[in-house]
């Protein structure tokens, strides 16, 4: 094999000789001599990261994930713990034991916008890597560790100038994000060259494993054969997923999964429980002429409007107004003018809110700090009026809000209310450990989601148990949803393996 | 080797500025404050434009003083300055000072000798070399190497040895030594031959199992793209970064030699 070596000593030795440049002073050679020594990378295995970071204490799980994705997984892994284990903290340590060893001179970062600042302050600060953000006015050519936003790398002229550089490492944090194959996000980190590759994600699998197949095949393209022949072999059913053991151990060749069973730190339990109401017999006739609407009004007639409206009046009259407004324009004839205009009427006419109700008791018992989580705005204006009313102050929280928004909301929430009352997009990026009592004030279609809301709260720093509501009425589609999340998570659990739990302690029969 | 704790880093500041001649202007156990020199300050405190500024207007170049703090924990003062640990960029800035600085060396033994009786030294070329290996893994190794310029004998550990001796840069007093008979440049090639024949005696199985690594992974590739004719660029990209990350490569570097004069 070539071996390669370089003049330059030499040629500076021959300039002393020949007395045209100075000696060195003998002191500092030695302290060159025992600095090089003190650095020697004396096996190919191992870490050395860590004696670099004498302020950064990783836990063993962390130290293990970072070791087997270099050693086992040749730095091509999805680092794929439970939401709350600190996967930040293992690709920094990854990417510091490339840098360190020369592998990596050149690393691409890329996360939600929501995140880019945390990823900046914690690879400088904790890892001491220089890394920077992505700003198109730089010269990348320049710049070794960036740090884009997933949305803004995806467009030209970002793009092209991203592919123009040779990447050595690409990590790409939420990376469910690239689940869907024919998306732009996923055509851009397809096109990327990827030597070494790390994809982070609690939630590998949100709905069917054919998106596990996707981010695989981004990662190692191959390692779980080609679509069709995977398609063939794993999909009898979409949610059936067979010969599972044999799928597991291939993906157990890519992924690191650490869950909080298993990682042997003393955890704070999870105390999750199904809470099943009944609608008062108001609601259930509102509810009965919602779900009967697609039969009497031409416009309800697709199931998907019908479904939508039934899930957001679970939540909230306001919700499902908003909605129903929209349409009432599109009702034709006399006799669908009345169904609405009875639905409207009875609709308004509600002064009870049975889960609003439910919620309310729980904040009270639980006498401490509470997060609610709905999918809808108009719920959460409707809870935060809702709360005032009885006394009891909250903050909202959305993805909308601008980073120094929600660290204010985040800051009064500590401080000053008892309540945080969060949208969806409000569950990426927070940490509230503070806090020990989660409402989903209504459930999301995506058990990940679920996880996710959960893990804001449930991470490493929780020092309480946290108490988890679940709130679903009885007999109307919120016992279909917790059916189907049922059925999701026994998919995921099948395939990617346990998952802590999110619905209920003992888990219904499917 | 293990990390170097507060106490060594403090050690290795005071050294380091001391031999740089950047005078200390406060010190306790747990820090230190030095007035740089010009020349220090312009390698180390990335101001280019102040120094442009003095060096066009003419102005009283004022170089920089720098606090380190090598423990913050056993800080009873509350001093403002930088703090320092084995890893953090600053101390890896000085390392590389003392490599630029610490690169060459031409020394003298002095060897304590009451007696009338000449001492004469014994020219030798001293050279460190750090050997890479590098495939998606890396390996180090350090060889000093030393020849004998008069009878070419080679030593194994050189620097272990001549850092016991006393060692000057100027030829002390009473003393003188023999020209070299073997020239230096001549004795680097024979010292490069040796390093070529140690690396390969070694084992290198290593390489084997890069090779081993990689076939899997472009077998896997091909995999995917099985049954397909017309390949597209993703595929010849991949292929490329598999060949990238197991590339096999032996780097040899001199970390830092010189003519030592020993008895």
């Amino acid at each position: 094999m070539q071996i390669e070596k370089s003049s330059e000593w030499k040629e500076g030795l021959q300039k002393r000789l020949d007395g045209e440049l100075e000696w060195d002073n003998w002191t500092l050679y030695q302290m060159c001599y025992d600095v090089e020594k003190r650095k020697l990378i004396p096996t190919f295995y191992g870490l050395q990261s860590p004696k670099y970071l004498p302020a950064l204490t990783p836990y063993p799980h962390q130290l293990e994930a970072a070791e087997t994705v270099i050693e086992r997984m040749n730095g091509k892994a999805i680092l794929a713990d439970e939401v709350g284990l600190g996967k930040t903290i293992e690709a920094g340590l990854i990417l510091k034991e490339y840098l360190i060893r020369g592998l990596v001179k050149k690393a691409l970062i890329l996360t939600p916008a929501s995140l880019l600042n945390q990823w900046i302050e914690e690879l400088n600060q904790k890892f001491h890597i220089p890394a920077i953000p992505f700003n198109k006015k730089y010269d990348l050519n320049l710049c070794n560790i960036v740090v884009a936003s997933l949305d803004m790398a995806k467009r030209s002229p970002h793009k092209e100038n991203i592919y123009n550089q040779n990447y050595d490492l690409v990590i790409v944090d939420e990376a469910h994000k690239l689940k869907n194959h024919k998306t732009k996000n996923y055509e851009f980190v397809q096109s990327l060259k990827k030597k070494f590759c790390l994809l982070l994600t609690a939630t590998p699998i949100q709905n069917d494993v054919f998106e596990l197949f996707h981010l695989i095949s981004l990662l190692k393209p191959g390692h779980l054969g080609n679509f069709e022949t995977f398609q063939q072999v794993f999909s009898a059913s979409k949610h059936n997923v067979e010969e599972d053991e044999f799928l597991k151990e291939l993906i157990n060749q890519v992924m690191v999964r650490n869950s909080r069973q298993h990682i042997g730190l003393d955890w704070t339990s999870r105390r999750v429980q199904i809470i099943p109401l009944e609608f008062s017999d108001k609601e259930k006739e509102v509810y009965k002429l919602i779900a009967n609407s697609g039969e009497h009004l031409q416009a309800f007639s697709d199931a998907f409007t019908v479904m939508t409206l039934k899930r957001e009046f679970c939540s909230s009259k306001e919700a499902a107004w908003l909605t129903l407004e929209k349409l009432v324009g599109k009702c034709q004839g006399a006799e669908e003018r009345a169904y609405m205009d009875e639905l409207l009427l009875k609709l308004q006419s509600l002064d009870l809110n049975t889960k609003a109700e439910k919620a309310y008791e729980i904040i009270k018992q639980a006498n401490d700090k509470v997060i609610i989580f709905t999918e809808y705005h108009a719920s959460q204006t409707y809870l935060q009026a809702f709360l005032y009313s009885k006394g009891i102050t909250s903050v909202p929280f959305n993805g909308k809000f601008n980073k120094s928004k929600r660290e204010w909301m985040k800051q009064l929430f500590k401080e000053k209310a008892q309540v945080l009352i969060a949208t969806e997009s409000g569950s990426e990026g927070i940490n509230l450990q503070f806090c020990h009592h989660v409402i989903n004030y209504d459930l999301p279609w995506n058990p990940m989601k679920v996880e996710q809301r959960i893990g804001r709260v449930h991470r490493l720093g929780q020092e309480h148990d946290v108490h988890i509501y679940n709130l679903a009425i009885k007999h109307t589609i919120e016992d279909y949803m917790l059916e189907l999340l049922n059925t999701k998570i026994g998919v995921f659990e099948k395939v990617v393996g346990e998952l802590d739990d999110i619905l209920s302690e003992y888990r219904l029969s499917i | 080797m293990i990390s170097l704790y507060p106490k060594q880093i403090q050690q290795y500041l005071k050294t380091f500025f001391t031999e740089t001649n950047c005078p200390i202007v406060q010190e306790s156990d747990h820090h230190i404050t030095v007035q740089l020199t010009i020349d220090m300050d312009k390698r180390i405190m990335n101001r280019p434009f102040y120094w442009s500024y003095v060096e066009s207007t003419g102005s009283e170049p004022k170089s920089a003083q720098l606090t380190l703090i090598t423990d913050k924990n056993r800080m009873g003062l509350n001093i403002p300055g930088e703090i320092v640990h084995y890893g953090s960029p600053r101390l890896n800035q000085l390392f590389q000072v003392a490599k630029e600085r610490g690169a060459f060396v031409q020394l003298f033994e002095d060897v304590d000798n009451p007696s009338a009786v000449q001492t004469v030294l014994t020219p030798w070329l001293g050279v460190n070399y750090k050997i890479t290996y590098s495939s998606d893994r890396t390996k180090e190794m350090l060889y000093s190497l030393g020849m004998n310029l008069m009878t070419g004998a080679v030593m194994d550990g050189f620097q272990e040895a001549v850092s016991e001796l006393k060692l000057e840069a100027a030829i002390p007093p009473n003393t003188f030594y023999l020209p070299y008979i073997i020239k230096p440049s001549r004795a680097m090639e024979r010292l490069e031959q040796l390093i070529d024949d140690l690396i390969g005696q070694d084992d290198h199985t290593w390489v084997e199992e890069a090779k081993v690594r990689r076939e899997r992974d472009l077998q896997v590739l091909e995999y995917f793209y099985k049954g397909i004719e017309e390949r597209p660029e993703s595929y010849e990209m991949e292929k490329k970064a598999i060949e990238e990350q197991y590339e096999t490569k032996i780097k040899v570097d001199v970390i830092n030699g010189g003519l030592f004069y020993v008895r």
